[in-house]
């Protein structure tokens, strides 16, 4: 019997027209670790929030969410805080006490349990995930991946039957949240948990689950194993697909009726791909010659930026022996004080004109610290740094943002003063209109204004609060809002962290426009596979160093295993191809 | 269920305010007037630290909902850390102004307890000692006090509809003198802000100065005193706190005049996304 | 950043021992001086918080006694003889109030008094951090125990978060310490409203990750860490057989002393005696116990 069923829910926001939830049905089998993936606001968080009733947002409900066989509100409060775990998004907002002990027993305390069995729980659960060496450490002193755990250990404490979990990996750097993910497989292979996770970050994800089911726009439209739903999602022709792991897409773009290389399963990870390239293609060699096709083929796709044309004819080497960069760093050195160690070690970076540059790295090793240095927060203490032609150690108060630069903070939270998301932008505009001795009608501040909400897709968000609208549409406002200083350079932190595929999208295809404008982006970023694909240069930084550089492929390639899930599978057939595309163009090609 | 569970709630809170406002000074009066009795301040040292138990015991009892506490530990969060924040500049701190908002907008009890609350948890942070109740005392009465003049104000000129019952939405001070009903009035519109900023600024200003002023400065007095009780000394010290309680208010004030409209505006936001509002009266 | 819960430079033995015998200590500690203003049992009493504050504090301890206690003990001192003139030794006339010698003991005596009560509390700020209180409290009120919990965890993140907001609005254009006195306070302000609108939105999660964990439902327990060991009753038959005797000797009045109109005291009688040296073993138990730890390690050590 089905551990959860829902049978034609709908359901439709107060003051809201459109139906965030519409006819949905589906059962979930006890021990299942289902993945559900779809775009940002189709409604994954609104299905998984009707599976517990405290949660449950008001609204206009038709419909019926079955647990265990009964009515889910027939359930008591009770047995439904027990039986069905929660885990919310973000690490940091879900904790609620000041130390990590009290955070485990917390929900048992509320279930009225005593002492002695409280003990017990807590002691099993922080041995499961070895949170014996930080059980008495306050939450200040966390990582943003400890902290998640101890979130998910904080629900496991109960030993729910059904762990639910609201992209809970959104908020996490990649490490971290493949640590997570192979813990949450941990969970349901060993303790037998059902699991229902959402998930935008699926190369992780979809191999380890059962089932899949695909949203869009309120509606389920697949549901079944990985690979059911990955060839349902292609004959739908439906643009989740492109979501999908990199191995998934290669196979199925070039899947035929009656492969025996898999016998129908699609492959799912680097290894399984990589498999059957190896079945299918192995004996063929690598040419050369397809490499070149490659980059011809490259620069016919990317002539319409200025930029690469200027690249292709030569004119921007031209430029940059005799132009200045935007941003040049020599030999920079940073630590926070005297006696700490350097965080910053001999540093040499560029970013020059129409340039999109990112710097690639794992977590701690001083990238962010790097955006410091170049906005004048941490002040280099040897080695020269010249940003818009200013020295960033001698710039007071805002003069480096009057010569043009601007920088868009990690969290864009950290921006919003005001109670619309116009209201920011108008503040700035305004602001920026008085600091430069313009004199300006409202009108004309109003048209900067929209004009730069076109720019960056923020339009239709105006009116919003803007903590009302999504992660990624904040990052774009918060985008906006920095564009409004009209800036020379733009300085990015991690900021495609917790967005979905088609946000990313979007996103780069802004920072392109701007790019074409004559503007120099530098992007700090863990996302390797956004990189690589978007990027005009791309920079390894490691241990307070850059330590390889260059064009996305030759920068990916060179790399074995800080490189795309794409490369990585079909490297040993060519080592140039970086994007699943790509590899699916050479192969094609190939036949 | 709402309407009685409502009007309970508020019978509790009367309670509390007649045995605050008028049993607690009433016993140290009489203390201080009747009894020969060397241990003054020990007699007020209870009596701060009991007259804080009804309060408790109606907050407790009601059983706050999660989300209320997730709001009043949030304004504690900020006050706290706003008194960290002022550390080095003595007496000039935003605590009065913040607990003064969180009374207005969340009410007289949750105003007590924000006020009760970020005095004791800032002393985790600047250390506890014999001033810790009369600094909760202090806090917490200045917070029901804003909360019993704007939180009930509001509520009875914001219109009660039919049935009787105070309609959530009108429950904000904010909503006082509603700006839209006065239409494109704009000299009338002008005039109420500026009533509006100049009544708060008289009770917060008048409240720093009396009520946090005058308790912690007697609690000095009846320590250092400890066997007796002189008018001269209390004067004495009265006086001599005079300039410092001076900076206290007129800090007060102007944090209220930078906090109050946008912060009050925020919490009302927070109210109706969190479904707090009429949660209490 | 500052740091909650003041735990001293020092691992403190006395602070691995129960809650609520150190809250125990501390009450006893605190009131007994309070109540019985009599001199030997005051310096005992001061003798025995400095003796621990430094113990607890190091250095910094014993600068705080001489910067602050001690000047609050002059004050307080010379505060008594100026605006009671009670007594009938008149030894001065001061603007023509007569300062006399009971008041003058009389305030030298309170100022005893405050001063180890301030003591005392510097060493219940490093003993008793908040979770012992929130344990002790929170089953008698629990909703604002929780409240204590949730702003302790909030706090250091606020802190931090205000750093970011402050850097995030430099970086594009708005920095706080320029410009005239005005705009630096409007950008301040600013701050201020970010951090409270982020502060107010984040705590939602916040609230549905509580309801989510079950709370509201009746029946809430409260767990801590804490256990009531073996030590644990040996103290605690220790300060309660130390303080019922040197309580009741207080009581029944042998140790009583008169400031007014002349100051007088009994010679110290043999049961009075107890209750000192009950008072004195109670108020030196703590640092005792440090003691012996610290020699214990150094044996241990040595044997190595």
């Amino acid at each position: 019997m089905a551990l959860i069923e829902v049978s034609n829910l709908s359901f439709t926001y107060p003051e809201r027209e459109r139906a965030a939830l519409v006819d949905v049905s589906l059962a979930i089998n006890s021990g299942d670790f289902v993945v559900l993936c779809g775009k940002s606001g189709c409604g994954k968080s609104t299905l998984l929030r009707h599976f517990k009733t405290v949660l449950t947002p008001f609204g206009r409900l038709t419909g019926a969410v079955y647990f265990d066989g009964r009515l889910l509100g027939d359930v008591s409060q009770r047995e439904q805080t027990s039986r069905i775990g929660f885990v919310l998004q973000s690490p940091e907002n879900q904790i609620v006490t000041d130390k990590v002990w009290h955070e485990l027993a917390f929900g048992l305390e509320s279930l009225g349990e005593k002492a002695p069995v409280i003990r017990r729980h807590v002691a099993e659960m922080a041995s499961f995930f070895g949170i014996q060496s930080w059980y008495e450490k306050t939450i200040y002193e966390l990582s943003g991946g400890q902290k998640q755990l101890l979130a998910l250990a904080a629900v496991l404490t109960m030993q729910p039957d059904v762990l639910i979990l609201d992209e809970p990996t959104a908020q996490l750097d990649p490490i971290a949240a493949e640590d997570f993910i192979v813990t949450l497989k941990k969970i349901n292979d060993e303790i037998g948990t059902t699991i229902i996770m959402s998930e935008h970050r699926l190369e992780g994800a979809l191999p380890r689950a059962d089932t899949v089911l695909v949203m869009e726009a309120g509606r389920i439209i697949s549901h079944g194993s990985p690979s059911v739903v990955a060839r349902d999602l292609q004959k739908q022709k439906d643009q989740m697909l492109s979501a999908m792991p990199a191995p998934m897409r290669v196979y199925l773009a070039l899947e035929k009726s009656g492969d025996r290389e898999t016998n129908g399963h699609v492959p799912q990870t680097v290894r399984e791909g990589r498999v059957f390239l190896e079945k299918r293609y192995g004996v063929m060699v690598r040419e050369t010659s397809r490499t070149q096709q490659l980059e011809e083929r490259e620069i016919v796709e990317k002539t319409g930026s200025r930029f690469w044309t200027r690249f292709l004819t030569g004119e921007l080497a031209k430029d940059r022996n005799s132009s200045t960069p935007l941003l040049a760093m020599k030999d920079v050195w940073f630590r926070y004080d005297r006696e700490g160690i350097d965080i910053i070690k001999d540093l040499a970076l560029q970013v020059f004109p129409g340039e999109f540059v990112c710097v690639v790295g794992g977590n701690g090793t001083g990238k962010s610290t790097m955006l410091g240095v170049v906005s004048g927060e941490n002040k280099h203490y040897r080695g020269q740094v010249s940003c818009l032609g200013l020295d960033p150690r001698k710039a007071i108060g805002n003069e480096l943002s009057d010569a043009g630069l601007a920088a868009l903070p990690q969290d864009p939270q950290t921006l919003f003063t005001r109670a619309t998301v116009f209201d920011n932008l108008i503040d700035v505009a305004k602001a920026y209109a008085k600091r430069r001795g313009e004199k300006r009608t409202p009108e004309q501040i109003e048209a900067e204004v929209l004009a730069t909400c076109e720019m960056t897709e923020t339009l239709d968000l105006i009116g919003f609060h803007p903590y009302d609208v999504s992660g990624g549409e904040q990052q774009r406002t918060g985008m906006a809002m920095a564009l409004l200083t009209r800036p020379q350079l733009l300085l990015l932190d991690e900021p495609t962290k917790g967005m979905d595929g088609f946000f990313k999208a979007k996103f780069a295809a802004i920072i392109k426009r701007l790019c074409t404008a004559g503007m120099g982006v530098l992007m700090v970023s863990h996302d390797v596979e956004f990189c690589a694909k978007f990027a005009d240069r791309c920079a390894l930084f490691f241990n307070g160093n850059i330590v390889s550089e260059g064009l996305p492929r030759t920068f990916f390639s060179g790399n074995s295993f800080y490189t795309t899930a794409a490369n990585r599978m079909a490297r040993f057939l060519f080592a140039e191809a970086i994007t699943a595309e790509e590899v699916v163009e050479l192969l094609e090609g190939m036949e | 269920m709402p309407g009685p569970e409502k009007r309970r709630l508020s019978n509790r809170t009367k309670v509390a305010a007649v045995l605050v406002i008028l049993c607690i000074p009433l016993v140290i009066a009489i203390n201080i007037l009747f009894f020969e009795d060397r241990s003054y301040y020990i007699t007020s040292f209870v009596i701060i630290a009991l007259s804080m138990v009804p309060f408790a015991l109606v907050f407790e009892g009601r059983k706050p909902q999660a989300r209320e506490l997730v709001v009043i530990a949030v304004l504690v969060a900020l006050t706290v850390a706003g008194r960290t924040a002022f550390f080095m500049v003595p007496q000039f701190k935003p605590v009065v102004a913040m607990v003064i908002i969180a009374g207005a907008s969340l009410g007289a009890e949750s105003g007590f307890v924000v006020g009760a609350l970020s005095a004791f948890v800032s002393n985790f942070i600047f250390g506890q000692g014999p001033w810790t109740p009369w600094q909760m005392f202090a806090f917490g009465i200045i917070g029901f006090i804003a909360g019993l003049l704007f939180y009930q104000l509001a509520a009875s000129i914001g219109a009660p509809s039919r049935d009787g019952s105070m309609r959530p939405e009108n429950a904000s001070y904010l909503k006082w003198y509603d700006i839209n009903r006065l239409g494109s009035n704009v000299r009338a519109r002008r005039r109420v802000e500026r009533l509006r900023i100049l009544v708060l600024c008289v009770f917060s200003g008048t409240a720093t100065f009396v009520l946090y002023g005058f308790l912690l400065d007697t609690a000095a007095v009846l320590m250092f005193t400890s066997g007796e009780f002189s008018w001269t000394g209390l004067v004495a010290t009265y006086v001599s706190g005079i300039p410092m309680n001076a900076v206290h208010a007129s800090a007060t004030v102007c944090f209220l005049l930078l906090l109050a409209k946008p912060m009050i505006e925020k919490l009302e936001r927070v109210k109706k996304k969190y479904g707090l509002l009429g949660a209490q009266a | 950043m500052i740091r909650i819960g003041r735990e001293g430079g020092r691992k403190s033995v006395f602070a691995g021992y129960h809650p609520l015998l150190n809250f125990m200590f501390f009450g006893y500690a605190v009131s007994v001086p309070i109540f019985f203003l009599h001199p030997l049992l005051l310096i005992i009493s001061l003798a025995s918080a400095l003796a621990y504050s430094i113990y607890l504090g190091g250095r910094k301890a014993a600068l705080f006694g001489l910067g602050f206690v001690l000047p609050v003990m002059l004050l307080a001192a010379a505060f008594n003889p100026l605006f009671f003139h009670r007594g009938e030794t008149i030894i001065y006339y001061f603007y023509y109030n007569p300062i006399t010698l009971e008041s003058i003991i009389y305030g030298l005596c309170n100022a005893t008094m405050i001063g180890s009560v301030i003591l005392w509390f510097t060493c219940y700020n490093a003993i008793m951090t908040s979770d012992k209180f929130i344990y002790l409290f929170g089953r008698l009120v629990p909703a604002m125990s929780l409240i204590i919990a949730m702003a302790l965890r909030l706090i250091p993140r606020y802190q931090a978060q205000v750093q970011r907001i402050v850097a995030a609005r430099r970086g594009i254009g708005f920095d706080v310490s320029t410009g005239g006195y005005l705009t630096r306070v409007r950008n301040g302000g600013e701050v201020l409203s970010v951090m409270v609108t982020w502060a107010l939105e984040n705590g939602i999660e916040t609230g549905d990750s509580m309801l989510a964990r079950g709370y509201g439902l009746p029946g809430r327990t409260a767990y801590s860490n804490y256990r009531f060991d073996s030590r644990d009753r040996l103290l605690l038959a220790s300060f309660l057989g130390l303080m019922t005797t040197d309580l009741f000797c207080l009581v029944t009045g042998t140790l009583s002393v008169q400031y007014y109109s002349r100051f007088m005291w009994e010679n110290i009688q043999p049961f009075a005696s107890i209750a000192l040296v009950c008072h004195a073993a109670v108020s030196f138990l703590p640092l005792a116990l440090e003691l012996r730890e610290d020699a214990l390690w150094r044996s241990l050590r040595s044997r190595i």
